[in-house]
């Protein structure tokens, strides 16, 4: 069986090359407004380990179709003869610099290429595409019309005649706007050219969708990591027995934020890496809420251990010693000793903490004034984050390769406020959890990332 | 697979994920899914699956630096266990100290060396406990805290940066998310191992004392307690081994005459030492030596299995949590798609360096023959009406391009080259890009009219106007060209 083949052929700065940056989802294809930007033609090939599924050829734009089809129409022979006149026009032309271009697209044509013609549907059809679609016609080969709709207006319907009389199929497609299915799609359609052709494209199409689930997987991992790190973050500095001016609590809030903010674009960038999308300029506010549930508070530790830990640990420490005694009369005590013992411990800790905190080892003291700031506790700060990541993602995922313009990340759609309750529930639930924790469980993230990806399937039905 | 070259494959993917980010994506791309179809038999094991990646996989400026994580690993070990058995030998001896005047008070030994292992012991169990009990919250936080085991890493200090730094990632905030439960696994393995050895040095150091020389103990507190209730303390706290071990239950009798009083010069029972008295005394040894194996030795024996077992586990399961992993896990175990082109396109460079200005303003004073290119389909009126405002008026309406053939085309040459008018205006539509058949006509023009006429391109926008970015692709195109009287305009509204 032979390996599919696509020629993207046309008039010059109709979306060829953006198709092919779409389908081939490789942001170095070059576009350009500028007509004549692609000079040769290029192979997109799709290979799966080793085995290429379909090809596509991003070639140059029709330059002088007029005059190649008026050489041809001078050619004696018949209808039947005209694939031979057309092969015979590239062989007699291949290094004539005038008709490099035409050279260039009818060759793989020649070789077996299916035809995909491609026009802007946002402007009206012209006379001068006659010439092109005649040319196309007389090579005989398998072919698809594709209406891309650059700009705003639709001139579609006018193309639908038009083309319906060159083409057996028409097809609208926006490559600039195309998400997975429609990408999907558009290559199951090109089997409709050849059926021998079927069975390799719904191949790619099945692996290119498991690629994209695997894409999501990975995302939602990234975002789970990035949601857990930004919740239980905290950031503290030492003061010894100073007092904590508003200057210091300034700057530590300052680090704090722009240590979030730094998560969180590392975040959006590991996904848009994750999606080939290297290059990608992203203008996005900066995350709200940062100003809420945000103080720093000034605590004071021994051997790191809060106050209340160490009065803790005192307690337990001489509850455990009257337990002895307790144990020692045969609960005749009524554990008063426990009793007796644990207050003890903790008044104790209590009394003799500030002391011990002055105590230097090699000039540093055991404990101390300390200022602190975070873990985040506003409740709606997770969501928040989430949801933005979630949008990002969804942009990122849908986005085409052939858009060139900045990705704009202004108005977060509210999917978390649809979601139904054993969602909300779920994620409440591991945020509280992560909240909790001295320092992040794996399963914790595990979960978020589960719960991340099934959100992004249904963010996907919601836009979709 | 032992732990220690479990912790050094750790550290290596972690740092060659770290520098792997620099290789280029598709280099990684091939090289991984390369090593993982090698790897199909460890698909279903990622660990696994990672560690042999490891040992094929070549990366440049990576360096393997677990080994001197494991170096610095083991020394810890060494000092950690150096340290229990000197501690524990050390205290053994301190309290087992017997000069031949003052029995060795029982109280005091198990005080020290039984009853704190207790309360460690329970300790160690609730700070296990993965998750969190309310109310025993901050003691949690402060048994964790202050899990002996964490001396280890300040101890790690005194070595060389590179080994510090790559053990460091144990512990390190910045890998929480996949190292937390490996880092305090790691911290109770150290303390476990320390205790274990602590109770060995206390074992041995009491086999010595009592090997090598004769001891007396006895029992003396200010506590009101009698004997009756020191033998039943007793009984409770020997009941494990009661039944194994009778002879390391000390009985009522023993409990009766080992009670001395300081006060009383340290004399026991009737005050006379002799040796019968001496020999029974000694006879507490057995139950202590067994409180000792029973409440230290084999609790810790069993909690330094269960931290090994735990850090180990954590090991392995942290492999494919590290930032990168399950990237790479997808890189190995999933086809390795390629739909871009096997090149970087080189694509065509033009001049950008625009000789032509739109003026909407521009007066040309011209009488122009006027060229419908490609049939735009502009509204005749219109188009006078805005070429009347730009000092274009036009003479005589010609067409050209399109669908009319090269021929039909070179006949409007001619007339336009016979024409008696001062310019040409060419109508065109704005969106549709400069061809090189346009190029062609323009140039056809210059050739073969001997008099040199400005040449108008006038771009016509349909009723949206006339995009900048189609003025500037055809600034671009014709500017190539370098005709000094080709003039571009826009034919009404620019957008």
């Amino acid at each position: 069986m032979t390996v599919p083949l696509f020629a993207i052929v046309g008039h010059p700065n109709k979306g060829k090359s953006s198709i092919v940056s779409t389908l081939a989802q490789d942001e170095s294809v070059a576009i350009s407004p500028i007509p004549g930007t692609t000079v040769d033609n290029r192979y997109y090939p799709m290979v799966v380990d080793g085995e290429t599924l379909y090809a596509l050829v991003d070639t140059p734009g029709f330059q002088r179709a007029r005059a190649v089809l008026e050489w041809m129409q001078k050619q004696p022979g018949s209808t039947v003869d005209r694939a031979n006149i057309v092969r015979m026009f590239v062989e007699e032309h291949h290094d004539d610099l005038r008709f490099a271009a035409e050279s260039s697209l009818l060759t793989p044509i020649l070789d077996g290429a299916g035809i995909l013609y491609v026009v802007d549907g946002s402007r009206p059809f012209g006379e001068e595409y006659e010439a092109e679609m005649e040319i196309l016609r007389w090579t005989g080969q398998p072919s698809l019309a594709l209406i891309n709709m650059i700009g705003d207006a639709d001139h579609s319907e006018e193309w639908h005649s038009a083309l319906g009389q060159y083409f057996r199929i028409v097809r609208i497609f926006d490559a600039m706007t195309a998400d997975f299915d429609k990408r999907a799609q558009l290559l199951l359609a090109f089997g409709q050219i050849r059926q021998e052709w079927r069975d390799s494209l719904e191949k790619a199409v099945r692996i290119l969708g498991e690629e994209q689930q695997r894409r999501r997987q990975l995302s939602a991992r990234i975002i789970a990591e990035t949601i857990s790190r930004m919740i239980s973050y905290t950031r503290q500095r030492n003061l010894g027995h100073d007092e904590a001016s508003s200057e210091d609590r300034d700057t530590l809030q300052k680090e704090y934020k722009r240590e979030l903010v730094s998560m969180e674009q590392q975040c959006r960038s590991d996904v848009e890496h994750i999606y080939d999308h290297k290059h990608l300029e992203r203008h996005e506010p900066l995350v709200e809420l940062l100003e809420h549930g945000l103080f720093a508070k000034q605590t004071w530790k021994l051997f790191g251990l809060t106050r209340q830990q160490l009065i803790a640990s005192g307690a337990l420490g001489g509850a455990a010693t009257g337990g002895v005694i307790d144990l020692a009369v045969g609960g005749a005590s009524l554990l008063l000793g426990a009793g007796i013992g644990a207050m003890v411990g903790g008044v104790s800790a209590w009394v003799t903490a500030d002391r011990i905190a002055d105590i230097k080892i090699m000039g540093l003291p055991l404990g101390g004034k300390q200022l602190s700031i975070g873990p985040m506790r506003n409740i709606n700060f997770p969501y928040v984050v989430l949801n933005r990541a979630l949008y990002h993602h969804r942009m990122v995922e849908d986005r085409s390769h052939a858009h060139r313009d900045p990705l704009i990340l202004t108005q977060t759609p509210g999917w978390l406020q649809t979601i139904d309750a054993d969602h909300r529930k779920r994620l409440e639930k591991t945020f509280v959890n992560l909240r909790r924790q001295d320092s992040l469980l794996p399963e914790l993230v595990d979960a978020l990332a589960e719960e991340i990806q099934k959100l992004m399937e249904l963010s996907v039905g919601e836009t979709t | 697979m032992t732990h220690s070259s479990l912790i050094g494959d750790l550290i290596d993917l972690n740092s060659a994920l770290k520098i792997d980010g620099a290789t280029d994506a598709e280099e990684r791309k091939q090289r991984d899914r390369a090593i993982g179809q090698a790897l199909q038999q460890r698909r279903h094991s990622p660990p696994n699956q990672l560690r042999s990646w490891l040992g094929r996989v070549r990366i440049s400026d990576w360096q393997r630096q677990g080994h001197h994580a494991v170096q610095l690993y083991h020394t810890l070990c060494v000092i950690l266990l150096f340290t229990g058995l000197v501690t524990g030998w050390g205290l053994a001896r301190a309290v087992l100290h017997y000069t031949g005047n003052t029995p060795i008070n029982i109280v005091n030994a198990l005080g020290l060396l039984v009853l704190p292992q207790i309360l460690l012991l329970l300790f160690w169990l609730l700070a296990a406990i993965p998750y969190r009990i309310p109310l025993f919250n901050a003691l949690q936080s402060a048994l964790r805290f202050l899990n002996p085991g964490r001396l280890a890493r300040h101890l790690s200090r005194l070595f060389p940066l590179h080994s510090r730094q790559s053990l460091s990632v144990v512990w390190e905030t910045e890998y929480a998310a996949a190292l937390a439960p490996v880092t305090r696994w790691l911290f109770s393995f150290w303390s476990q191992l320390f205790a274990l050895c602590f109770n060995i040095g206390v074992l041995l150091a009491a086999f010595y004392t009592i090997s090598f020389s004769d001891l007396a103990f006895a029992w003396s507190t200010t506590l009101n307690i009698d004997t009756t209730t020191f033998h039943r303390m007793l009984s409770v706290l020997s009941w494990p081994w009661h039944a194994l071990f009778p002879d390391a239950v000390p009985g009522p009798e023993l409990v009766e005459i080992s009670r001395y009083y300081r006060l009383d010069d340290g004399s026991l029972g009737n005050g006379a030492a002799t040796a019968e008295l001496a020999a029974q005394l000694g006879q507490w040894w057995p139950f202590l030596v067994t409180a000792i194996v029973c409440y230290g030795l084999l609790p810790r024996t069993l909690t330094l299995l269960i931290s090994w077992s735990r850090f180990r586990h954590h090991l392995v399961h942290a492999l494919p949590r590290l930032k990168g992993s399950p990237e790479l896990l997808a890189r190995m175990n999933s086809p390795l798609i390629s739909t871009s082109a096997p090149r970087p396109e080189t694509a065509l460079k033009l001049d950008e360096e625009s000789g032509h200005e739109v003026s909407a303003s521009a007066r040309y004073g011209l009488r122009c023959a006027v060229i419908d290119w490609a049939g735009t389909g502009a509204d005749r009126e219109r188009t006078e009406k805005q070429m009347q405002s730009m000092g274009i008026s036009p003479q005589e309406l010609l067409a050209a391009g399109g669908n009319r053939t090269t021929d039909q085309d070179n006949e409007t040459i001619t007339s336009l080259c016979h024409s008696k008018t001062d310019g040409i205006a060419v109508i065109v539509k704005s969106w549709e890009p400069p061809l090189l058949e346009f190029v062609d006509f323009v140039h056809a023009i210059r050739e073969r009219c001997t008099r040199q006429q400005p040449i108008i391109v006038l771009l016509w926008g349909d009723q949206d106007g006339v995009s900048k970015q189609d003025i500037e692709t055809w600034q671009l195109t014709l500017h190539q060209l370098k005709d000094p009287d080709l003039h571009i305009e826009a034919l009404g509204p620019v957008r």
